[in-house]
């Protein structure tokens, strides 16, 4: 177990959960700029729980999912209310708002690890897989208006991801981006539109 | 988990309400139990305060 800080936070993190990097906390900190006071938060695919736990006393509720038993053992830990699930299957919602750093990068048979840290980083041979079902029922927890703000890669294709994004109904705003070695981490938020 | 997140849990294969029972709790937070969907007869559990929602076939 290793003890993480960023901001005014401390948090824990156990092995084999992704560990936050660039992306985690350029979304933390544009998930601070985004929540409202009357929002009903779900966060997908939590990992160590930490964007959760930044919203947890900001938001009216937030619960968090991940499909990685060791990430919600984790997130659990960190005060975080988890749920084992698939992307937000076995959630009835309505949501407010959904925050989801997915498995972006795209990959070949080699480059997973087979353990539950692929689910962290692996999006398929375009990165764009995981996004991709995510949006297929988004419809069933966040109604009109409702609001997902979520972060990939230049290297998942930031025109084809916004793309995905419309063509599911939502207006698409770029909020942050920052260039780290060899890609370029986004930050989007993207309305349903009514 | 709390008691209160039953409102928005649903069966992870219908949508349909799920049935709660506890089998341990520590105030308002569920530590054991299970969440059983009638319609589909499939029971998911509740372990260490986390209620595990992933259809059988993903377990």
């Amino acid at each position: 177990m290793t003890v993480r800080i960023y901001r005014d936070k401390e948090f824990e993190l156990l092995d084999d959960v992704y560990d936050p990097s660039e992306d985690s906390y350029l979304l933390v900190d544009a998930a601070l700029a985004e929540v409202r006071p009357g929002d009903r938060v779900l966060e997908i695919g939590t990992g160590s729980g930490i964007v959760s736990l930044f919203l947890m006393d900001r938001a009216a509720s937030v619960v968090a999912t991940d499909i990685s038993p060791l990430a919600c053992a984790n997130a659990r830990r960190n005060g975080v209310e988890v749920v084992r699930a698939d992307l937000y299957h076995g959630l009835y919602g309505p949501f407010d708002l959904v925050i989801f750093n997915p498995p972006y990068l795209p990959t070949v048979a080699g480059d997973r690890l087979g353990s539950w840290l692929d689910h962290a980083f692996d999006g398929g041979p375009t990165g764009r897989k995981v996004i991709a079902r995510f949006l297929e029922g988004i419809g069933t927890i966040l109604p009109p208006c409702g609001r997902v703000l979520t972060v990939f890669s230049s290297l998942t294709g930031i025109d084809e991801v916004k793309e995905m994004y419309r063509s599911h109904g939502f207006t698409v705003e770029t909020v942050s981006t920052e260039k780290v070695p060899f890609e370029t981490l986004i930050v989007l938020r993207c309305v349903r539109r009514p | 988990m709390k008691k209160s997140l039953m409102e928005i849990l649903c069966c992870p294969v219908c949508k349909g309400d799920l049935k709660l029972t506890i089998k341990k709790e520590e105030g308002d937070e569920i530590v054991d139990g299970s969440l059983y969907c009638a319609k589909c007869n499939e029971t998911y559990p509740i372990e260490d305060g986390i209620p595990n929602l992933l259809p059988p076939g993903l377990r």
